[in-house]
């Protein structure tokens, strides 16, 4: 009998889907964030510590992003690091991509840069950002190249176990009809391994983001990290938060892209994911 | 003088052994395998679990290299895989990320055949196995069956010579696996490739074959080839028939002897 599996139904909006859930937990905890702050400066403690210098409401950070974007001020920052972010994000899966292929076809060449990819894997981005700034000066230049070595490993090494962990039976069946070592690449190695490349840029995406703060802490024109460490030193937490949450909602947003992406190149993935589970169940 | 018809498919003193990190001496598969199979013939292999019968067939396809001995395909030596020679794997050898019918072209493309034309070809034998209509669809949208189906017209898009079977419907549960039986002998008749099938299962063996080679436990030799004199075309219902329970019996006790005397040698070595 031939029955083809069902599709999916399509999600209708519901009050316990879990995006209503999941944004709703974000608003409650802004609306706590308010009502703490709107309690604190009730009491004594508000004036004697000082604090509008080190606590701010949401609605003050609301207030200070008004103001920096009218200045132009915020702009120009967010126009830097978005800059240092996209030059060593894309430098980043253009490196990572192709070494992270050759490593996993090329015993020989892996057996040479696997020492390496180690030792600059393991150096922590902030002992290097001082000597990026030595060598490079100022500018989106040195943190461009922080951006880069935060976020090209999780690529490269994805894509080297994408490779690795393709299936001997698909690569057989292409093997089977005669094909080539250079078809068994296009046609079985490439399609299988991307999930595996666009989660290693998934993950990247976080180094990516601290790459940016890091890299403008040791001195540069503008930028959203400078921004943060300039008000802070002014004791100005409204500005420091407006940076902050800009970063993170950055840092969700591609990171959410890059799962459209993977979602749309591969639809098959969230089905083998699926059985591989069952598989395990079924042991 | 009557002619006698060559040969398909020579198989002499095949020879292959594994080397493994846990024994110095190399673990023996099989040795000294020959046979030969006349065109258009159906030969199934079974044999004990783990006696070597799909390092056999994917040696048979070239697919992993011999130590010894010769296949003669048309009196050809194998030496490589290609499209002389069709594959149908066990379960889940589909590529996800293509359409039914792309994953039918795949060996039409592989020769650089343009994939209009193949995808032309390819609704002649997606028709062929009872696909027609999910040309469209994801090999995640199909059943097991439907897969199966997918994986054989994979296999004889590219006109092979021999078509050859690794325990293609391993996974299936009893009724579609019955099915896809009777299909596949349909599909033989019309298309009269010769066939090597490996299968664990005997009755599926005799149901489709000519004849059976009953291979022995580790290190594998031909224990015996049954003949399956059986009429044809083979109902399904002739599997409860007093010859067919017989011949089902007969391999039966053969592999059993296998069976024990492989637990047997076990047992020493243990000792």
């Amino acid at each position: 009998m031939i029955t083809a599996v069902k599709k999916a139904p399509v999600l209708r909006f519901s009050w316990r889907s879990p995006q209503w859930s999941g944004t709703l937990s974000v608003l409650a905890g802004i609306a706590l964030w308010q009502l703490f702050y709107d309690g604190l400066a009730r009491t004594v403690y508000f004036q004697a510590f000082a604090i509008e210098h080190f606590f701010v409401s949401p609605w003050q950070v609301a207030e200070s992003f008004v103001e920096l974007y009218q200045s132009g001020e915020l702009v120009r920052n967010c126009y830097f690091s978005s800059l240092e972010f996209f030059y060593g994000f894309v430098l980043a899966v253009g490196v990572g991509v192709p070494f992270g292929l050759l490593m996993a076809t090329r015993d020989k060449l892996n057996n040479f840069l696997d020492p390496w990819v180690s030792c600059i894997y393991a150096t922590p981005l902030v002992a290097l950002a001082p000597i990026m700034v030595v060598w490079f000066g100022l500018g989106i230049f040195p943190t461009s190249v922080i951006v880069f070595l935060g976020a090209v490993f999780p690529i490269l090494l994805n894509t080297y176990t994408g490779i690795k962990s393709v299936r001997q039976n698909l690569i057989d069946v292409v093997r089977a009809f005669g094909g080539t070592r250079r078809q068994v690449f296009l046609k079985v190695m490439i399609p299988d391994a991307t999930p595996a490349i666009i989660t290693g840029m998934r993950l990247a995406v976080g180094r990516a983001v601290i790459g940016v703060v890091v890299g403008e802490l040791f001195g540069a024109e503008a930028g959203l990290g400078s921004m943060v460490y300039l008000y802070s030193e002014r004791f100005q937490p409204g500005p420091v938060f407006v940076g902050i949450v800009i970063l993170v909602g950055f840092g969700i947003l591609t990171f959410v892209a890059l799962e459209k992406l993977q979602r749309w190149l591969s639809p098959w993935y969230a089905y083998q994911l699926q059985r591989q589970v069952q598989g395990m169940e079924m042991e | 003088m009557t002619e006698i018809p060559a040969s398909k498919l020579i198989v002499q003193n095949l020879r292959k052994s594994f080397r493994t990190q846990h024994s110095a001496e190399p673990i023996q598969v099989f040795d000294d395998i020959s046979f030969e199979v006349r065109p258009s013939e159906f030969i199934s292999l079974v044999g004990p679990s783990g006696c070597g019968k799909t390092t056999f067939l994917r040696i048979l396809d070239g697919l992993i290299p011999r130590d010894g001995g010769t296949i003669l395909l048309d009196g050809k030596a194998v030496i490589k895989p290609g499209p002389d020679k069709g594959f149908v794997f066990q379960d889940s050898s589909l590529l996800l990320w293509r359409t039914v019918i792309d994953n039918v072209i795949l060996g039409l493309e592989l020769q650089g055949i343009s994939k209009r034309e193949a995808r032309h070809k390819a609704e002649q034998y997606i028709a062929m196995v009872g696909l027609r209509g999910f040309e469209q669809h994801y090999p995640h949208e199909l059943s097991g069956g439907m897969q199966q189906r997918v994986n054989l017209a994979r296999a004889l898009i590219v006109d092979p010579q021999i078509l050859l079977m690794d325990e293609p419907f391993a996974s299936l549960d009893a009724q579609t696996r019955e099915i896809m039986q009777s299909e596949l002998l349909k599909m033989w008749r019309q298309t009269r490739k010769t066939v090597i099938f490996v299968t664990h299962q005997i009755e599926e063996a005799i149901y489709l074959s000519d004849r059976v080679i009953v291979f022995s436990a580790r290190p594998a030799k031909i224990r015996e080839i049954v003949n399956v004199n059986l009429g044809r075309p083979r109902a399904l219902a002739i599997k409860r028939s007093q010859e067919f329970l017989a011949l089902a019996d007969r391999v039966w006790t053969l592999i059993e002897d296998e069976v024990l005397k492989s637990m047997g040698r076990e047992q020493e070595g243990l000792a």
